[in-house]
């Protein structure tokens, strides 16, 4: 085998480790969501330590339909609840969205069992949950699955098992207005998102920060999701839509990634966390560090009008799924392709915050494209045979050896963390008003 | 006995009750409160399932067409919400010289479609009446990500377009048990439309609401205007879309009735349009209301289709009409219905001419 036939299934071993891996006990998949109700008028139940009508929000819910409205008072709670059935579609649960950080969800110590997630909502749809912190959970802070249109807005996520705000098999929703850090997964997740033929539901993400994450966002498979007017600092790597086998829906299409602010995601978590590193067997090689946003096998994908800045390894890659192509199920194989993808009007290393290269991609696929975008850096491979404007040739013209280069750069041992940085081209970044660059954790 | 001023008697015309139909029953819409009635009916109307039963032909599969050779794809995105609308903001009539009806009464509820970048990530340009022009020459594709934003009236609107080439799938319009997907957008959902631009696609045409709601969403202000040129032909020096039309006063919500181009009513609120003298100039005016309606321009003529020179041609609902000339006359210039209730109602504008 050519050494970089190696170098690729190496790689494509890597890819193979699915984000969230090790998440525990999550419900199965279900069908989401129904046509969306319009609900009447319902109470207001309330929380607190004291003087409320429940001393814990588990019972509020308990007690709760989805008419009603569940409002919880300044304190923490150390419980985790669970919000799972039809009875609660439209169910409001409302912290302090001005001020988060006074109800707080603490799994620190709780036993086993149903406390894993801060809140989980299964199978109930047009559910809010607003205003709240939660840390310290064994699986995540707030998790929706099997539903369609979750409001997640005025979070904070930290330090949770696995993700810090994360949907699974659902259609619709919008997590906006929150922050994700020290989460050893990703600190936003959308995934497993169900093919809607005819009408969709789009996912909305904005105004978010994810910060000291391994990856800022991860989506196995994601479909119709919006990501914008957010920044993605300082994780491993910032936005990551990714294809694998192991979840339903693939491959990730028709998303939107714009108007983001990318940067500095160059967060070497393997010389220290405040999180537990995540164990990578033998078999199997960890995410690149250093990379800001990378289209791991996507299609009919737009990145547009995003800065993305100071990141080591490359702004943007758009890598093949190479460890499905040539799967012997077409569907499969297909799924690997890079299709129709748009980078445009994108400012790579905007305000002279250099990014090692700008932008890597190997020339694959078919109608992919690239316009309008402010580089400073160069491109990995340099010349434009495999940058090409818009609309992108069918098929697009691949470049011999492309894919090995930006594959064997990307590579790393978690025993050998300084392996990480190999191919980091560093340059100094400009301050920011608010943040520090994390390279290596403190603590 | 009481009298009327001009005003106060053509706003009492202009109440005159129409009928509405709406998922099986007629309504008749006299009054605001009729007007909440019918939304509140259309909010109630369920989604259309699947048409599984009936004529082979609402079983039918249609494939989503690509461009021609040569030709490309056009993406827009492109939202429906209401808004607050103000139809005079400088509130006055600078024809007349007049103040025009307080502010109380020329606000209203409109509804408008807004284009957005893609993903529907932000706004692009204000909310506004008519919605985006859409654009494209013949071997074109338009495809167009519709999305139901609007948390207000909840209810299931729709984009159904003229002069453009779509299988069913893509008609955009309401269908009662045959509905297909296109034809009932609910609020928060979203559906891609995918249009040719065929050769007798040339033209400019209307777009509008065509859902289970359409008389009132349309009268609301939810339109707009596509425009397919031959394939490499040159775009006008200046070129505009005017859509006449009315808010009668159950969309207003009070006795006004406005007589619009564009959303607004009264020269200095309505689109002022500018030209210079030796450039190539088209005006295509729009009906988009129940009214037929007269398109004049002071000082100027054109030919229409048939060769004829004209300077008031009529025009009935969602008709078409584009005046194309050279301009040749320099000066401040009135264009406006010629119907003289319409036109003393609001609708009429300026047009600018430089040497």
């Amino acid at each position: 085998m050519h050494k970089s036939h190696l170098v690729v299934a190496a790689v494509a071993a890597m890819l193979l480790v699915p984000a969230g891996a090790s998440a525990q006990n999550y419900p199965p998949p279900g069908k989401p969501g129904g046509t969306g109700k319009t609900h009447g008028k319902g109470r207001t139940l309330t929380v607190c330590k004291k003087g409320c009508d429940y001393k814990r929000i588990q019972k509020a819910i308990d007690a709760a339909s989805g008419k009603d409205t569940i409002k919880v008072k300044k304190g923490t709670y150390r419980e985790g609840v669970h919000v799972i059935g039809k009875r609660y579609d439209g169910l409001k649960l409302i912290g302090d969205p001005k001020h988060p950080d006074r109800v707080v969800f603490n799994g620190k110590g709780l036993p086993k069992g149903p406390n894993q997630n801060a809140v989980i909502v299964n199978n109930a749809d047009d559910v809010t949950v607003e205003g709240f912190h939660a840390r310290n959970y064994k699986a995540n802070c707030f998790f929706a699955t099997n539903l369609q249109d979750y409001v997640l807005n005025h979070l904070v996520a930290e330090r949770c098992g696995n993700y810090g705000i994360y949907a699974f098999n659902s259609k619709g929703g919008k997590m906006i207005n929150s922050e994700a850090y020290y989460n050893p997964d990703s600190g936003f997740y959308v995934g497993q998102t169900p093919p809607q033929k005819g009408r969709k539901k789009r996912t909305l993400l904005k105004n978010l920060d994810s910060w000291g994450n391994v990856l800022g966002f991860s989506g196995t498979n994601v479909r119709y999701t919006t990501i914008t007017k957010s920044r993605w600092f300082n994780n491993g790597a910032g936005i990551v839509p990714n294809v694998l086998t192991s979840e339903k829906f693939y491959p990730p299409t028709g998303n939107v990634i714009s108007h983001n602010d990318v940067f500095w995601n160059n967060y070497n978590f393997y010389f220290g966390a405040p999180f537990k590193i995540p164990q990578i067997s033998a078999a199997d090689i960890p995410y690149p560090i250093g990379v800001g946003l990378l289209l791991y096998g996507s299609q009919d994908t737009v990145v547009e009008k995003n800065r993305i800045s100071g990141n080591y390894l490359a702004g943007f890659a758009e890598v093949p799924a190479v460890h499905l192509a040539g799967n012997s199920d077409p569907k499969v194989a297909e799924a690997a392709i890079l299709r129709d993808n748009t980078v445009r009007g994108n400012d790579f290393g905007a305000g002279n915050d250099l990014n090692g290269y700008d932008m890597a991609y190997d020339g694959s696929g078919s109608g992919n494209c690239f316009e309008d975008n402010t580089s400073r850096s160069p491109n990995m491979p340099a010349g434009t045979a495999a940058f090409p404007g818009c609309p992108g040739p069918n098929p697009n013209v691949e470049v011999a050896g492309a894919l090995g280069q930006i594959l064997a750069n990307s590579l790393g041992d978690p025993k050998n963390p300084a392996s990480f940085e190999a191919h980091w081209i560093k340059h100094p970044h400009p301050a920011r008003k608010g943040v520090k660059p994390l390279e290596h954790y403190p603590g | 006995m009481t009298q009327l001023d001009r005003r106060d008697f053509l706003a009492a015309g202009g109440a005159t009750a129409f009928l509405c139909t709406l998922g099986g029953q007629t309504f008749k819409v006299s009054s605001a409160a009729d007007v909440a009635r019918i939304d509140a009916a259309a909010a109630a109307l369920p989604r259309p399932g699947q048409v599984t039963r009936g004529d082979p032909v609402d079983r039918m599969q249609f494939r989503t067409p690509g461009p021609q050779p040569g030709g490309r794809t056009r993406e827009y995105w492109i939202g429906a919400r209401t808004v607050t609308w103000d139809v005079a903001p400088s509130g006055k009539d600078e024809w007349m010289g007049r103040r025009v009806p307080s502010r109380r009464r020329r606000r209203l509820r409109a509804y408008v479609y807004q284009e957005w970048s893609a993903g529907f990530a932000n706004p692009i340009r204000p909310a506004r009446i008519p919605g985006p022009t859409l654009h494209a020459e013949v071997g074109y594709v338009l495809v167009i990500h519709f999305s139901n934003l609007d948390r207000k009236l909840k209810q299931a609107v729709t984009l159904h377009s003229h002069g453009v080439r779509y299988n069913p799938e893509y008609d955009g319009a309401y269908y009662g048990d045959f509905t297909r997907a296109g034809g009932f957008v609910a609020p928060g959902d979203e559906f891609t439309y995918v249009w040719e631009a065929t050769p007798d696609s040339v033209g400019a045409w209307p777009y509008h609401d065509h859902g289970p709601n359409h008389t009132l969403n349309t009268l609301r202000g939810l339109f707009g205007a596509v425009i397919v040129r031959e394939k490499g032909a040159p775009v006008p020096d200046v070129e505009r879309v005017l859509f006449l039309h009315s808010f009668p006063p159950q969309v207003t919500g009070g006795d006004s009735l406005f007589q619009c181009v564009n959303g607004r009513s009264y020269a200095g609120n309505t689109p002022t349009i500018r030209a210079r003298s030796g450039q190539r100039v088209a005006l295509h005016v729009i009906g988009m209301d129940q009214n037929f309606h007269t398109f004049h321009i002071h000082g100027h003529r054109w030919q229409d289709s048939g060769g004829a020179f004209v300077d008031c041609p009529t025009l009935g609902p969602n008709e078409t009409m584009t005046a194309s000339f050279v301009e040749d006359n320099p000066g401040r210039w009135l264009y406006h219905c010629h119907v003289a209730p319409h036109m003393d109602s609001g609708m009429a504008g300026w047009y600018l001419v430089e040497s």
